[in-house]
């Protein structure tokens, strides 16, 4: 190819340029100069100042625990979607009646809007006539409000969540167990091979790429994660269960906060690309030292 | 058969098991949606009577208009998606020059970037391209933040088929966007189908760009015409739960005489 | 087979969408709401008269939930509906917005009680009160009855605590907060706050709450009534993480005495069950105060001052000024009409109007009182008890705090 024909190929990725530029990186920067802002995000008069909203950032009581409920949502979800996937992965590919249906109905929930996954949730989680307190009941137990204590509520929505996406962990997982030939299993069969040393030793590192991509999914998602925590809890973040995402539209729509909201979006934007790059890099390492 | 029954039986036992927890929100909110308001029994107990008021009220609200909107956008936005990310994806698989690896690992991080944290400058950009309140506003921005995925996906597939061709395609002095259309496009089908699927999911179920750029009632989205019901002042929650499981029908049934498709296009996302 | 199933699917749902396409020729008035229910369905057939009677066409709107998020967001992109109501805010947030409608010929019939509520400095008037919102405290006729209580006993909160008591003994559940929905606790707070700061004569901080002198230490009683009231039980179990739905089935169900809400949850409530509901006015805190009424804009529409449609948006107006029309929106809400002359239908408790047709009204706490953006607070620092994650200093503290950053005094 020439010079010539690979700069003309290379407008092709202009428009996707484009659109990135006006959507991600001017908003980044707008965002930036709104933090230095007391705007209150409807009405025109504000003014600038300064490094107030950082300084508040310091001070806001309700941060950290948003801070690490981020993590939780993050790392909780991933470490528990791919544990479970690979379980479901596991057994499900393995020959026996039913298990078609299986695997769709299990990967029919990330197919649902989050948000209605969400609400069909409080109708089982809530105290008054809610689903799961009707079993606490009928098995002679006292009801319980689910979602009162802040480390229960984050550990349902981490569940929901879980639950909902596992699907998706389990049939990539489903797929690279599908392409592992067949001759590496039965040469370690016939070396004598236990299950678990098959396992240890031959499906997971061959797993490793599938493994890849869903935790770094997984990771995304659940760092993002607002649609679930919307639809269970109120939007103030005194419940414990907020994450960033639910906090800066609550600092922005309810306390009418733009300027703080917007540093809290620089936060979340800085630290989940952080987290994200630091993530693909670790295992891009293992990757290749399994190789 | 009848011993790989009994030496499976735990097999089946644990699908049964997950099956159950499974179906079980599904059970709860069909059986809240037939329910008649005055009836108090437990969310377990389906009624034994026939009653569809509650959809009628759903229908009432804006849940047709929201499949609609949702349908609209989808639409657009999935063939926008397939369009400017395959072109994209083409020179950043065939010319891996420095430059186009930097453009390349940019991209990976707009997937990676939540758009909610920079919500309030996208508000503001939205309002100075008129884009609130309109279809056009919403299939930019899901454009915008889906691209990446389609990029990506199209770019490992582009890398994968031989260069051979192209190359001929060039010597018979074919220009690069003659060589696109007719020798790389024709192969992309089964891809397309996978991004297709995944983006179109994404933008179909849609909630936190909705919830912000759709600000005039006469248009919703699927998303936010269920929301109304379940909205804070809002009391009647078996109406609700009948918006809901409106909402959630055209996918899900989708999602079952498709299923390969939908598994397939998963996979080929996450497997180069 | 099951791909033509999908794309049939698919065009089927495309079909829908085809209706929507299709548009009228004229003129066309955006016309949006806030409400819901009954009175949303009542004003959307007076539009479909009026385009009968006009050939005007009305866009009609009403966003609900979301209404107050959506204006904000219109008046900052300064694209307001050509008629549209104010929920309470028709001087403080939407005057600069609204034309002044002194020069309507209905303007002297407007009823006596909403005048001040909706009259700026300079004496203008910017909506019209299609109807009044007049609001007390809904209680269960049954339960008080079977306790010996006389309603008109409550005086104060004191007494109010003390029929809490009762009732709870009883094994019925006092007050039912939906803490899920915060604006339910958000309004506890608005509707309670007057009589502790404002309506006593002999003593109250009217003036110091409105030029920013307000002493802050004395939000801490009201904060540790609902702390107290937590404490000893007068509250659902679930406060803090129920919902609005449930408030009102509860109460339809018989088994709440108190919910601090308008009287369209008695509507709301008698759709799950037949509780026997009424009104009662807000009991005082100081001793020698008596019990008030909330006051306030329901439905009031004002015209926008940039409208390109002026005309046809005053001719809608009036419109909705005529008595019969007026009276058929009241009574879909419940509540009395805007003009004196107009009877509506009050449903369950016109009697308790009747009744209480004397006693003080004032507006609601955080429409006057309150800077601008203060509402979250009510709700957030309420939960806050709720959950436990507040004291009392804390929310003193962040009371404080928000108030002077909206008044600009930081």
């Amino acid at each position: 190819m020439t010079q010539r024909t690979r700069a003309i190929m290379n407008l092709f990725y202009l428009p996707a340029l484009l659109l990135f530029a006006v959507f991600v990186v001017y908003p980044f920067f707008e965002g930036i100069r709104i933090s230095f802002t007391n705007w209150n995000g409807y009405l025109p008069n504000y003014r600038y100042v300064g490094f107030a909203n950082y300084r508040r950032l310091l001070t806001d009581p309700y941060f950290s625990s948003v801070f690490w409920n981020t993590i939780l949502y993050g790392f909780g979800c991933t470490l528990l979607q791919n544990v479970l996937g690979m379980g479901l992965a596991l057994f499900m590919d393995t020959k026996f009646r039913g298990r078609g249906v299986l695997r769709a109905v299990v990967y029919l929930p990330a197919m649902i809007a989050p948000l209605i996954m969400g609400y069909v949730m409080f109708f089982v989680f809530q105290f008054s006539g809610g689903a799961l307190n009707d079993i606490m009941l009928l098995f002679g137990g006292e009801r319980v409000d689910w979602l009162a204590v802040p480390g229960r509520t984050v550990t349902i929505i981490v569940i929901v969540n879980t639950l909902q996406y596992v699907g998706v962990a389990m049939v990539i997982f489903l797929a690279g167990l599908q392409n592992i030939p067949a001759m590496y299993t039965e040469a370690a069969h016939i070396d004598g091979v236990g299950s678990w040393g098959m396992f240890r030793y031959i499906t997971f590192p061959l797993l490793m790429p599938a493994i890849t991509s869903s935790v770094i999914l997984n990771l995304i998602g659940g760092l993002k994660l607002f649609d679930i925590i919307r639809a269970l809890t109120p939007p103030s973040p005194s419940t414990g269960a907020a994450s960033l995402s639910t906090y800066l539209t609550y600092q922005y729509a309810n306390v009418e906060r733009a300027g703080y909201s917007a540093v809290l979006g620089i936060v979340t934007f800085v630290f989940i690309l952080i987290v994200s790059n630091l993530t693909m890099w670790f295992f891009d390492r293992r990757e290749a030292q399994m190789l | 058969m009848k011993t790989a029954m009994k030496k499976n039986w735990w097999r089946y036992l644990l699908t049964v098991a997950i099956l159950l927890l499974y179906l079980a929100p599904f059970y709860i909110l069909i059986g809240v949606a037939f329910k008649m308001p005055s009836d108090p029994s437990s969310r377990w107990i389906l009624p034994n009577y026939i009653y569809l008021d509650n959809f009628a009220k759903a229908l009432e609200g804006r849940i047709l208009q929201g499949m609609q909107g949702s349908l609209i956008i989808t639409l657009c936005s999935v063939s926008l998606i397939i369009c400017v990310g395959a072109l994209a994806a083409y020179p950043l698989a065939r010319n891996k020059s420095k430059l186009n690896k930097a453009v390349r690992g940019f991209i990976l991080g707009v997937m990676m970037v939540p758009p909610l944290s920079i919500l309030v400058p996208i508000y503001s950009v939205m309002k100075v391209i008129n884009g609130i309140s309109t279809y056009y506003g919403m299939v930019l921005l899901l454009l915008t933040f889906q691209l990446p995925l389609s990029i990506f996906i199209y770019s490992n597939f582009i890398a994968s088929i031989p260069t051979a061709l192209d190359e001929a395609a060039c010597i018979d002095g074919c220009g690069p966007f003659r060589t696109f259309i007719s020798i790389i496009l024709p192969q992309l089908a089964p891809v397309t189908a996978s991004v297709a699927i995944l983006t179109g999911v994404t933008c179909w179920n849609d909630y936190q760009f909705s919830l912000y750029i759709l600000q005039k009632p006469q248009i919703a989205s699927v998303t936010l015409a269920v929301s109304d019901f379940f909205a804070q002042t809002s009391s009647n929650v078996f109406a609700a739960a009948a918006a809901a499981l409106l909402g959630l029908l055209p996918i899900a049934v989708l999602f079952l005489l498709l299923q390969k498709h939908f598994i397939k296009g998963m996979v080929d996302s996450a497997i180069k | 087979m099951k791909r033509l199933l999908s794309i049939g699917l698919i065009l089927a749902l495309a079909l829908t969408a085809l209706p929507a396409i299709t548009l009228g020729d004229g003129v066309t008035l955006n016309v949006w709401t806030n409400m819901t229910g009954v009175v949303n369905e009542t004003f959307a057939e007076v539009c479909r008269e009026f385009t009968a009677e006009t050939g005007i066409n009305i866009d009609y709107a009403a966003p609900a939930n979301d209404y107050e998020a959506l204006m904000k967001t219109k008046m900052a992109t300064e694209d307001l509906p050509d008629v549209f109501s104010t929920h309470g805010w028709s001087v403080i947030r939407y005057s600069s917005f609204l034309r002044p409608l002194n020069d309507q010929l209905w303007f002297g019939d407007i009823s006596e009680v909403i005048i001040p509520l909706i009259t700026d400095d300079d004496g203008n008037i910017f909506v019209l009160p299609v109807d009044i919102d007049i609001a007390g405290i809904v209680y269960n006729r049954d339960i008080l009855a079977e306790v010996g209580v006389d309603v008109d006993d409550i005086v104060t909160w004191t007494d109010f605590a003390a029929v809490c008591e009762l009732v709870k003994e009883a094994g019925y559940i006092p007050v039912y907060l939906g803490g899920k929905d915060d604006w339910t606790i958000g309004q506890f707070f608005d509707w309670v706050a007057p009589s502790f700061f404002v309506t006593n004569e002999a003593e109250n901080d009217r003036d110091a709450l409105i030029d920013g002198t307000f002493d802050w230490n004395k939000w801490g009683a009201l904060a540790d009534m609902f702390a107290d009231w937590n404490q000893r039980g007068f509250l659902n179990v679930d406060a803090a993480t129920s919902d609005y739905a449930t408030c009102t089935t509860e109460l339809g169900l018989g088994n709440v005495a108190f919910e601090f809400f308008g009287n369209y949850a008695i509507v709301d409530a008698n759709k799950a069950g037949p509780a026997n509901l009424g009104m009662m006015p807000i009991p005082a805190y100081f001793e020698g105060d008596t019990p008030t009424l909330i006051a306030g804009e329901r439905l009031a529409m004002g015209v926008w001052k940039d409208s390109k449609h002026p005309e046809e948006a005053l001719q809608f107006i009036n419109f909705l000024a005529r008595p019969e029309i007026m009276s058929k929106l009241a009574s879909a809400n419940g509540a009395l009409a805007g003009f004196e002359s107009v009877e509506s239908d009050t449903g369950a408790v016109a009697g308790d109007f009747e009744k209480y047709a004397d006693v003080r009204t004032f507006p609601y706490f955080d429409r006057i009182y309150l800077p601008n953006g203060m509402w979250n607070d009510l709700c957030a620092t309420g939960l806050g008890i709720l959950n436990g994650s507040m004291s009392t200093e804390a929310i003193v503290d962040y009371m404080r705090e928000s108030y002077l950053e909206k008044m600009d005094l930081l």
